[in-house]
């Protein structure tokens, strides 16, 4: 073999490699479900369970648009993603209710007209009917609420009696020490222990109500045995009996399981305290992104993920199953979705909660939060 | 034979060390010196507020929680290079002397080990420590007390993750060092009058320095940056640097203090790795072999 031919195959062969490397890149791209025949894309940040093909490929099909989803695992970040000039990318988002709130003025939503969406409102329960001033800035919506819960002791009752948590009192009882798990995400934790503090962590805290914040903290990590930020985690513990309760998750890590039927396992809402009602409702909700195109398509998706039909498959998810607002979508559940959501106690725990909105001095007590950590 | 002098401005040079000089300024220095210009920058109503001030610094400098978690997150990378080295080295040891038959098969099963998942093993680990798990079963049925140990959410639980975890990198870097040993120089100590003990501590030891420091070093760096291992196994009590960097970038959406305590995690170490290649320089190795 002479050198010349050598390099001949040399060059056939990296030649070769290069266009086996060009049709994979192009095979992948043409790969993509619907991205090469679809007329118009959308880009949606959401959480995990908005991104179900049982909900994205309808709609996909029916109005021949491709979506491609980011998911977030924490609202605060994506926020940030959001804030760091991501908004220009994305039509629209699915996030936790105060962050789709600051969503508007911090010009990254579009504001919604109420009557567009007259429709979708006149389906949900009149405790989310517009106005419905949890979404709203200065009047004025700035998403659609799309699931909903309540924070509040996730109990094994075969462990304890729901009456025993009818307070957060065990959660500093030394009965109970290293019984208890903290759910590690974000403000969740810090919100029921700062009520029963007696604090409204909802309202404007002055330095003596941040100490309060900070003592009970710091009461409550010395009795805990874990701070975990991992659902499964959480859950094998209150199962197997290790943690007897999950405090900062509510329904978020209670309905999956009674789904798969650990019916003995719920969530509930503490009775008030000293007149401070000591539960606090969740919610999740989407919102248009102001990017500029102002798309009517990523307007249709926002009812129709509102939709009675797909309202059920949002509240059914493999991960977690929470409540919807649309009242629609109730009849569609099954007995044991019913029972599985706790569907005969939400009123209660609605009636006995705070609604989990912008907190003022969220940033001071997420710091607090870290430095009593920190001397744990 | 002449070696020859090449000038740095020798235009073949240039264009060899030209892209990864490039590679290394595009992804590391400029990301650095972004890291930085960030520290000097405030952010409001969660958005980041281009005003140049100290004031991120000064929270960085007058809160002492930060140094806690900061030192925590040295002593946890100390600790976790020093049982790596100790697990590791008779484990390569072996491998590269005692059981070379075996050698390859060992070693295509270790790294298997070392490519599966880190989260997989990791979470594997609460189904063995946990006050249910697989640990405390095998206790109980050799007569321990029921729930001997309680290792899962604990500072022990991290350090088992982030040892199980790393161990692989200078049991890999000692074992590269252990097979180059000329077997002839041992050979010669024995002749000389050594004792195995005195051979391995006179010879083995010091030839295999260049792997045990390769791998010490990789150890610490990645000790450092451990952040499954105290989220998944610590349970929160004691949580290290990495997780106080993702809290404010992600939790609090404050860039500039997660920058500031980005830079700060990595001059400690850069800082520390340079006070342990000044005391590696005067190892009581070296001043044996030069006084030989």
């Amino acid at each position: 073999m002479t050198k010349g031919t050598a390099d001949l195959n040399r060059r056939a062969v990296l030649q070769g490699m290069g266009g086996l490397g060009a049709a994979a890149i192009v095979g992948s791209f043409l790969a993509r479900p619907g991205a090469a025949h679809a007329a118009e894309s959308l880009n949606y940040m959401c959480w995990e369970g908005y991104n179900a093909p049982g909900i994205l490929d309808p709609f996909q099909k029916s109005k021949d648009v491709s979506i491609s989803v980011d998911l977030i695992t924490d609202s605060a970040g994506g926020f940030a993603k959001l804030a760091a000039g991501a908004s220009r990318d994305f039509d629209l988002v699915s996030s936790d209710s105060p962050w789709i709130q600051r969503m508007g003025p911090a010009g990254f939503c579009r504001y919604l007209d109420d009557a567009e969406f007259a429709e979708q409102y006149a389906e949900f329960y009149p405790q989310f009917a517009a106005p419905f001033a949890p979404l709203q800035h200065d009047s004025k919506a700035t998403g659609l609420p799309t699931r909903w819960g309540w924070v509040g002791p996730t109990v094994n009752t075969k462990f304890d009696t729901l009456e025993t948590w009818s307070s957060y009192a065990p959660v500093f009882d030394s009965a109970y020490k290293d019984k208890i798990c903290l759910l590690d995400w974000g403000d969740w934790p810090i919100m029921p222990l700062a009520l029963y503090a007696g604090v409204n962590p909802y309202e404007e805290l002055d330095d003596k109500a941040l100490e309060e914040v900070r003592k009970v903290l710091r009461a409550a990590f010395k009795n805990t045995r874990a701070i975990v930020a991992d659902l499964a985690i959480a859950q094998k513990g209150l199962i197997d009996g290790s943690f007897r309760a999950l405090i900062g998750g509510g329904t978020y890590c209670t309905s999956a399981l009674r789904m798969k039927g650990h019916d003995y396992i719920q969530s509930i809402v503490p009775e008030p305290k000293n007149g401070l009602k000591q539960g606090i409702i969740w919610m999740e909700a989407t919102g248009l992104i102001d990017n500029g195109k102002n798309s009517q398509i990523a307007a249709d998706f926002l009812k129709y993920i509102v939709s009675p039909d797909v309202a059920k498959q949002l509240a059914i998810t493999e991960a977690t199953c929470n409540l919807v607002p649309n009242a629609k979508a109730e009849a569609l559940f099954s007995e044991q979705e019913r029972k599985a959501l706790q569907m005969d106690y939400m009123w209660t725990a609605w009636d006995n909660s705070q609604f989990h909105r912008v907190a003022p001095n969220i940033d001071d007590m997420l710091a607090i939060w870290q430095e009593e950590l920190a001397a744990r | 034979m002449k070696i020859e002098q090449k000038s740095w401005r020798d235009p073949v040079l240039i264009a060899a060390v030209a892209p990864l000089a490039l590679v290394m300024l595009v992804f590391f220095l400029v990301p650095l010196v972004m890291t930085a210009v960030l520290t000097f920058q405030t952010t409001q109503y969660y958005r980041l507020v281009w005003t140049w001030d100290l004031k991120i610094w000064t929270e960085v400098f007058s809160k002492p929680h930060y140094w806690t978690i900061m030192g925590r997150t040295m002593v946890m990378a100390l600790i976790c290079v020093v049982l790596c080295v100790l697990i590791a080295f008779p484990a390569a040891y072996a491998l590269a002397t005692r059981l070379k038959s075996y050698s390859t098969a060992i070693q295509i099963l270790i790294i298997f080990a070392f490519l599966t998942d880190a989260v997989l093993k990791t979470f594997g680990w609460i189904l063995v420590l946990d006050k249910n798990g697989v640990a405390n079963w095998l206790l109980a049925h050799l007569g321990f007390p029921a729930e001997a140990l309680n290792l899962l959410f604990s500072p022990a639980g991290t350090m088992i993750g982030m040892v199980y975890n790393l161990v692989v990198y200078p049991m890999f870097t000692i074992y590269l060092s252990l097979v180059r040993i000329d077997r002839d120089l041992l050979l010669a100590a024995y002749d000389a009058g050594a004792s195995r003990v005195r051979a391995f501590f006179e010879v083995t030891l010091p030839l295999a320095r260049p792997g045990l420091y390769s791998g010490a070093i990789l150890v610490f760096v990645l000790s450092l940056g451990a952040f499954l291992e105290p989220r998944v196994l610590g349970g929160g009590t004691a949580p290290l640097a990495s997780e106080l960097i993702r809290q404010s970038f992600e939790t609090r959406v404050n860039w500039p203090l997660g920058a500031a305590l980005t830079l700060v995690l990595i001059l400690i170490g850069a800082l520390t790795l340079a006070l342990v290649g000044v005391i590696a320089l005067r190892n009581p190795f070296g001043k044996r072999r030069a006084a030989a």
